[in-house]
């Protein structure tokens, strides 16, 4: 069980520091406007910039996956194995 | 390395050499010493050790304590209860790898995202919004409390005090209980299901914080709230913290009879009673 809560947490927290990365150079208008979330850059970013946007945006998926898969998913799934083994037993 | 390596010919207590129940006892028919049946790891038990990081965790462990055990054996120091690992290198070490670790933090990050200089403060133009720093959001909310400072019919229809003197007294009410807190509660639990009622006071507490915090800017909340009114606000702000209190409340106490029969269950199997 901590074993599942570090791997969430680990890939939250990694993810999504490069999406926060890529966020706040190509998707943060100013300290004053949006930050991270606003709509990207009209100009040409060339393709490193493009592949950044690209990677900051698997990067914020595999967090939100990941995190929900090992804090939610695997613990749900062996809660309900254990639950059908169990009542298996008792028929 | 098994159980049996380093349990033979350790006295640790003066008495008789502990095993863990393998051998005969001169063919009387039962070990000497049968843990109950409940104390003896389960097969998920040994299987849990033999990978991953559970395995490395257990590595360590045992390597530490077989470590403690030669050096209890080739010193004549007297047996004392404490479970501790060796600064050097046990503690330095892992707390070099997590110096390392914020400090790389720090550098990427002040690095790849410098922080914004905002212009010189302005001494001739007032910002609309006054704020203190984050974290005494709910100090200034205990400053907002006009609504509440009665007027006292006594006085006909005056306050007592006036209303900056009423925050003031606000502040130290809350302060004053949060300091009362560790006497009146010794902190005995390791888990807020141990203690219900202390648990959903703390969550209560929370929620008051920032509920409280909100009074303050409660106008610039209300415009982007339709329903919200100013009066609703400031009595949600005591409300809410009261209904978290007995939601809080319930969770934990439905949740305690199963949670502490768990923490039993794991407790005494891990570490038997002597």
């Amino acid at each position: 069980m901590a074993d599942e809560f570090i791997k969430g947490l680990a890939i939250l927290t990694g993810s999504g520091m490069v999406w926060f990365t890529v966020a706040a150079w190509y998707r943060t208008e100013g300290f004053g406007g949006t930050q991270l979330i606003a709509p990207r850059p009209e100009e040409d970013l060339g393709t490193y910039g493009e592949a950044l946007l690209v990677i900051g945006d698997i990067a914020l998926y595999f967090a939100l996956i990941g995190a929900i898969t090992f804090w939610v998913l695997v613990p749900a799934f062996r809660e309900g194995r254990r639950a059908w083994e169990e009542r298996q037993r008792a028929d | 390395m098994t159980e049996r390596d380093h349990t033979e010919g350790v006295r640790t207590d003066g008495g008789e050499a502990q095993t863990d129940g393998g051998e005969t006892d001169g063919g009387a028919g039962l070990p000497a010493n049968v843990p109950p049946d409940d104390q003896t790891p389960t097969w998920h038990d040994r299987k849990a050790r033999t990978q991953g990081l559970s395995r490395l965790t257990y590595e360590y462990f045992e390597r530490a304590r077989y470590e403690d055990q030669v050096l209890r054996q080739e010193s004549d120091y007297v047996e004392r209860d404490v479970l501790a690992f060796p600064t050097w290198p046990h503690e330095t070490i892992r707390n070099l790898a997590i110096t390392s670790f914020f400090l790389g933090m720090m550098f990427f990050v002040s690095a790849a995202l410098p922080p914004h200089l905002p212009d010189p403060a302005d001494p001739a133009n007032t910002p609309p919004v006054i704020l203190p720093d984050w974290y005494l959001y709910w100090s200034f909310g205990l400053l907002h409390l006009d609504p509440i400072n009665p007027n006292l019919a006594i006085l006909g229809g005056d306050k007592l005090v006036s209303d900056r003197v009423y925050g003031v007294l606000a502040n130290l009410v809350v302060v004053g209980f949060i300091a009362m807190v560790p006497f009146l509660n010794k902190g005995s639990a390791r888990r807020p299901v141990e203690e219900p009622f202390w648990g959903a006071l703390g969550v209560a507490g929370v929620v008051f914080a920032i509920t409280i915090a909100i009074v303050p800017i409660q106008n610039i909340v209300a415009e982007f709230i339709d329903i919200m009114t100013i009066n609703l606000l400031f009595a949600l702000s005591f409300i809410l913290p009261v209904v978290a209190f007995f939601i809080a409340y319930a969770v934990l106490k439905t949740m305690q009879e199963g949670y502490m029969y768990e923490l039993n269950k794991r407790y005494y199997r891990l570490r038997p009673p002597r």
